[in-house]
């Protein structure tokens, strides 16, 4: 039993970390993303060439061969930085489906471009009356000979506008809410049919509302079996929560270290801010949830490696749950000890916070995910 | 990164596993005598009777991982009553700052359970700023023993206890952390009056003591004159991390559940009501979380790494845990829970829980109240310097 990162990862971590140091301070961050396309071509560049891209995939693919673990690594260390790239959308999200689902050959057309940074994924999964199920989808994947023919709209695609390929979850069989009867197509994202509407999200971020009318894919590009698509899509969305999850330690580590510097340095009534007990105790509750959840972390993620898979799943919801609960209280009163400062957007505090309110939204919030565990 | 124990490991629990079913007490059997053959049973295996215990003392030099099993599997089994006091408190204080003497005459008993200890250190005007203690020892001409005078109060089993160490006075021209000289003396003295005090459960485990003129060889001192708070602050750290009880918390909560369910609640039972479901959920999540909080900071003592921050947060979220799951026990009870006389009502852990839940407002305040401890955290932990204020 122990906690210590193999030599290999702490590599990556400070290599991940040195690249955050030098290349995202809040003003570059700022500049990046307020054009499209809301990340640097030239960072996601350096992070296929450092193999980052490739660290979740399997060597026979050529990728690193690397787990949960691996991503954990450097995930984190983007949530300091809060890095604008697509990573999640691109390597945990669309490669985590598209890695369990696709055909060999498949593989070899795909992902080297992945892993290269020249081809990008994506995942489209959600739909606006679904709320958070993943298993409410009413796009449906109508076979036609050796073809599928894909009709519906999905919603909050990340970084769909710079996507080559969609990974998307249709309807083949069953009703509305069944978790039979889903599948899961790689889609080309300038496929005809397909309409993307493209907006920045509050965080700085790209998203995508997607249409697909009568878009028509060959069989080949379905994956795994017909209408058992919702296993893959549920074992993606489980790596992104985790890869969530860290980035948000990441980010709570700097929104409680930045309150404990900032309210020593700024003084009222005569005094350092943090003279005052009772803001002592809420960076100590702020400290203590961030402990609490990176602790978590480390659970959901080496259960996910190593453990059951009922109980990881029940630890996923845990996970997922307190994250999206204590990172918001983190933000909140991150902002709130910072004072009219922490209100604008010369600090990185509230870009932090903005970041920590999107993370507890994806995937399930708070409450879905602690109704989730109680059931 | 690993969570898995190792062949070892797994060998220890089984053996561990198999001395409690052997030892186990059965109905009928001499209570007392068991007691004490039990510890004697456990120390034959090695040490197992003072687990905490350093190897060169006679414990048992087990690895973080060792410890941790053991305190998993304690949860589970019943062992004998045991109090804190002796083995846990005041026998670190006196191998690390007592004399060869010393270590010989007391260690024995301590070990074996036949002397009980009390800690003499909240007065009525030194609680969470316990060093602001007043009660006074004086030293005779001759240098040959102190007199005590002073008042020691919510001193835990001072009625049923032989021994007593205590924190007293012996210079006030200092700061208030110097002057304070640590000493050990029986209870059945002239001198010595315990009065007890009744708490909100109805239970009797905490007292007042007088001492008057009591007199204590200067034998009985340990260290030196004047640095009893150095020694008792090494004290407080290794009460404060003993204090978590997590493995019991996760027996606890598995007994909670199976109380909600045995609690009807129109067709069902308590468990389908959603808003208590989801804070029995908040709560068993908060609950995982420390479990690993508590395995990082045993991991990082296995590597001989200085205990990280994550190990500061564990009596808070310890004694925080194990309020709440006594305050969802009065809860499940409902109204039954106000039962207070002989005559029961509802459930079975209706009066016992509502006791439980009482008594359970204590452990946020005694071995540091959480303020106290937060305090700590925010000047040693986070770094911050409080200026003059």
């Amino acid at each position: 039993m122990n906690f210590e990162l193999s030599e290999e990862q702490k590599l990556i971590q400070e290599s991940v970390a040195r690249f955050i140091q030098e290349n995202y301070d809040l003003e570059q961050r700022k500049q990046i993303s307020a054009k499209d396309p809301g990340f640097s071509r030239d960072y996601w560049q350096t992070m296929a060439e450092l193999g980052w891209l490739a660290l979740p995939f399997a060597e026979a693919d050529g990728g690193f061969g690397g787990n949960q673990i691996d991503v954990m690594v450097v995930m984190e260390q983007f949530g300091k930085g809060l890095v604008l790239e697509p990573y999640l959308a691109s390597i945990v999200m669309g490669g985590g489906a598209f890695k369990r689902g696709a055909s060999a050959a498949l593989k070899a057309e795909i992902l080297p471009g992945v892993i290269d940074g020249s081809k990008q994924l994506t995942l489209a999964y959600a739909e606006v009356q679904a709320r958070f199920d993943l298993h409410d989808v009413t796009t449906t994947a109508r076979a036609d000979g050796d073809r599928y023919v894909i009709n519906g709209s999905k919603s909050m695609v990340l970084h769909a506008a710079t996507a080559s390929h969609i990974v998307v979850s249709a309807r083949t069989s069953g009703g509305q809410i069944d978790e039979n009867g889903i599948s899961l197509f790689l889609v080309d994202a300038d496929a005809e049919g397909v309409s993307r509407e493209n907006f920045p999200t509050v965080d700085g971020l790209r998203a995508s509302e997607v249409t697909f009318k009568d878009v028509s894919v060959t069989s080949d590009r379905l994956l795994g079996e017909p209408d058992a698509g919702f296993a893959i899509l549920n074992a993606a969305a489980n790596d992104a929560i985790l890869a969530l999850a860290a980035e948000a330690v990441g980010a709570m580590e700097v929104l409680y270290k930045d309150t404990v510097a900032y309210t020593q340095e700024r003084v009222q009534f005569d005094h350092p801010l943090a003279d005052f007990q009772v803001l002592q105790h809420r960076m100590v509750d702020m400290f203590m949830e961030y402990e609490q959840c990176k602790s978590m972390l480390y659970r959901a993620t080496l259960e996910a490696v190593q453990g059951d898979a009922q109980a990881a799943q029940r630890t996923i919801h845990a996970l997922k749950h307190i994250v999206g609960k204590y990172g918001i209280f983190i933000g909140e009163n991150a902002v709130q000890l910072h004072g009219g400062m922490g209100m604008t957007e010369e600090l990185r505090i509230g870009h932090y916070f903005k970041r920590m309110l999107v993370i507890d939204s994806q995937f399930g919030n708070a409450d879905y995910h602690l109704q989730r565990f109680a059931a | 990164m690993d969570i898995e124990l190792s062949p070892e490991d797994l060998a220890f629990r089984e053996e561990v596993r198999q001395f409690f079913a052997e030892n186990a007490y059965k109905p009928g059997e001499d209570y007392a005598k068991w007691r004490l053959d039990w510890f004697a049973k456990a120390r034959e295996r090695g040490g197992w009777d003072v687990p905490k215990w350093p190897k060169a003392f006679g414990g048992p030099g087990w690895t973080p991982a060792q410890h941790y099993i053991w305190e998993q599997e304690t949860a589970r089994a019943t062992l004998p009553w045991d109090m804190p006091f002796g083995v846990g408190m005041v026998a670190p204080i006196i191998m690390g700052y007592g004399n060869k003497e010393q270590q010989e005459r007391f260690l024995p008993d301590i070990r074996a359970r036949t002397v009980n200890w009390c800690q003499g250190y909240s007065e009525p005007g030194a609680g969470s700023d316990l060093a602001s203690l007043k009660t006074k020892a004086v030293l005779s001409e001759d240098g040959s023993h102190y007199l005590v005078n002073g008042q020691k109060i919510w001193t835990t089993a001072a009625h049923i206890a032989d021994w007593m160490f205590c924190l007293t006075r012996t210079d006030d021209s200092g700061r208030k952390q110097e002057g304070i000289t640590f000493l050990l003396f029986p209870m059945k003295q002239e001198g010595i009056e315990v009065k007890p005090i009744i708490t909100l459960g109805g239970a009797h485990s905490v007292n007042t003591v007088y001492l008057t003129d009591v007199k204590v060889p200067v034998e009985n001192r340990i260290g030196e004159e004047g640095k009893g708070w150095t020694y008792a602050k090494g004290l407080l750290q290794h009460e404060r991390t003993g204090l978590a009880g997590l493995s019991r918390s996760l027996v606890a909560l598995e007994g909670l559940k199976e109380k909600a369910r045995s609690v009807t609640r129109g067709n069902g039972t308590l468990m389908d009501d959603p808003g208590y479901r989801a804070k029995l959920a908040e709560l068993e999540i908060d609950l995982m979380a420390a479990e690993y909080t508590e395995l990082r900071s045993l991991a990082s003592a296995q590597a001989g790494a200085a205990p990280g921050p994550e190990s500061s947060i564990l009596k808070l979220k310890g004694t925080e845990i194990q309020q709440r799951i006594q305050k969802l026990t009065v809860e499940a009870a409902g109204i039954h829970a106000a039962a207070w006389g002989g005559r029961p009502a509802g459930p079975g852990f209706a009066r016992a829980g509502m006791a439980g839940y009482l008594a359970s407002r204590a452990y946020t305040i005694y071995g540091g109240a959480s303020e106290v401890q937060k305090d700590v955290i925010a000047k040693n932990v986070l770094g911050i310097k409080r200026s003059s204020r």
